[in-house]
């Protein structure tokens, strides 16, 4: 184990037995303002057995799991192409960008009410609110890795009569990569952000539903449960991102090495 | 095929300012199979030729033509090596290289039979499936020039291509660009600032002049290096020592010096 490791561990195992001893132990902390351990491994204990808010933990996590991708799957699909697009032509540029300023400084929740009022309260209306949120990073990303594009490279791939379509995929594509990777992490983000916000304001199931009947019932242990299980979700699909990333970039993770 | 003609070429840059006037009156012609060197001093419009011929720039005031048509894109008829290789960094050697084939719709088998043969040429057969960035310099303008040469273009237009090599790499790169240029003969266009480079590769010379740029004289190299058989000398070094080649040297130098001069008074 190396020293980090040692020191990380170390502060770690700190925290936790600070939070013991403060809880449990002395009780400074009263059980009505923040859990203790034991308190959230009951909570935990009840939302994987007998079930909590609809549903035990696993269907509340394959719930949020199942929104965050969706939602964040239709803003990469629309968010990307239309940056690389805004990025390439000028005109697009022109067309798109005067629009896009204007919807880009409204905080993503503030659709929250339009969205419920339009889609009402079920799905759809919170694939919408994360769509939106994760839609901007994905965008402006894809946009400046077209921008950032070396101009050399460019002019060969047209000095070897590279066609529309193989341009785009063989050159525009792949080197915009790396930053629409970052666009992609921050998306990922935005999106996780705002499901437990759309949760919060209305839900059958999900890790945002426990977080908002906890709150109701007075049940730090379980808020606790809930918050612990939406960082979990959000940090394990953050792994997975990164690993289809260092794999699409194998090139350029390289050639960073290099230098 | 592939003779390159300016005619009365100029290029104008507007400026809030005015303008300036980058290059006037250029006339210069490049037989088919003919190896050209342009030098002069920075600032003198060289690159610039060079980007009308690819079509990447246009002239303001005359005209750019191959084969008396005149150039308004980039295409792969005019092959371009870059002073910065500009390979796919994504793209293997031979991805790399394969781009300019598949593009012109040249069929799987032919692709990869001449792909072979260009790595072989090269020295590249066992780097074939490397990253650019796996590569030195050297290797990586290797790469870059057997992409251009693949494509057996009417034109190569090579722009300062050994300038961002060291000293020793240089000089290798020069010996085989004189044997490939020699045994496969194709138009080529070679800018450069070193003045032993162009005479060592080059047909004839043209030197630059700047402000305005434009062609100050034309030197012919290749009667003397037939009359003198350069050409039977193996190394670079062995051809600098000759007193022809010493002679075309000095003379590009003082034609290029007095152009300092005149900056400077």
């Amino acid at each position: 184990m190396s020293r980090k490791t040692v020191i990380g561990s170390a502060t770690i195992f700190a925290v936790l037995a600070l939070w013991f001893l403060l809880t449990s132990v002395t009780q400074v902390i009263s059980p009505g303002r923040f859990p203790s351990p034991s308190d959230t491994w009951l909570a935990f204990v009840q939302i994987t057995g007998k079930g909590y808010a609809n549903g035990v933990l696993t269907e509340h996590i394959l719930r949020s799991v199942m929104l965050v991708t969706l939602g964040f799957l239709v803003a990469v699909c629309t968010g990307v192409p239309l940056g690389l697009l805004m990025g390439w032509s000028r005109r697009a540029e022109a067309l798109i960008n005067p629009v896009f300023l204007i919807i880009r400084p409204i905080p993503p929740l503030a659709w929250i009410p339009l969205a419920i009022l339009w889609l009402g309260l079920g799905d759809m209306a919170k694939i919408m609110v994360i769509w939106f949120a994760a839609f901007v990073p994905s965008v402006i990303n894809a946009y400046a890795g077209v921008r950032s594009l070396d101009r050399t490279l460019i002019e060969a791939a047209q000095m070897l009569g590279t066609p529309m379509l193989t341009f785009m995929r063989e050159i525009l594509l792949p080197g915009a990569s790396p930053m629409i990777f970052t666009g992609l992490r921050l998306s990922l983000q935005a999106s996780w952000t705002t499901l437990v916000a759309a949760e919060l304001v209305g839900a059958m199931t999900g890790l945002g539903r426990v977080l908002n009947a906890a709150q109701q019932d007075l049940y730090p242990g379980m808020i606790l449960v809930g918050m612990i299980a939406v960082t979990l979700c959000g940090w394990l699909m953050t792994v997975a991102l990164g690993i289809a990333e260092r794999y699409a970039l194998a090139w350029n993770t390289a050639a960073k090495a290099l230098d | 095929m592939g003779a390159i003609r300016f005619d009365n070429v100029g290029r104008v840059y507007g400026g809030k300012q005015g303008s300036v006037e980058a290059l006037k009156g250029v006339h210069l012609d490049i037989a088919d199979k003919e190896f050209m060197a342009v030098v002069g001093p920075s600032g003198c419009g060289k690159t610039t030729c060079l980007r009308f011929v690819a079509g990447f720039d246009q002239p303001t005031s005359g005209t750019v033509s191959v084969d008396d048509v005149r150039v308004t894109s980039p295409g792969p008829d005019r092959a371009v090596v870059f002073q910065q290789f500009a390979l796919m960094p994504w793209k293997t050697v031979r991805g790399n290289i394969e781009l300019g084939l598949r593009n012109n719709g040249i069929a799987r088998a032919e692709r990869d039979d001449r792909i072979e043969r260009i790595l072989a040429l090269m020295n590249l057969t066992s780097y074939a499936d490397a990253f650019p960035h796996q590569l030195s310099g050297g290797m990586q303008q290797r790469v870059s020039i057997a992409r251009a040469y693949v494509l057996d273009p009417d034109v190569l237009l090579m722009d300062e291509p050994f300038g961002a090599l060291d000293a020793q790499t240089r000089v290798v790169m020069q010996e085989e660009l004189v044997r490939l240029a020699r045994r496969n003969p194709r138009t080529v266009m070679f800018i450069t600032h070193a003045v032993e480079e162009a005479v060592y590769l080059a047909d004839r010379v043209a030197v630059m002049a700047r402000q305005p740029g434009r062609i100050k004289e034309i030197l012919d190299i290749r009667s003397v290096r037939e009359a003198e058989r350069w050409d039977e000398h193996e190394k670079i070094e062995d051809v600098m020592d000759l007193e022809s080649f010493v002679h075309l040297r000095t003379q590009i130098w003082r034609s290029l010096r007095q152009e300092k001069a005149m900056e400077i008074a």
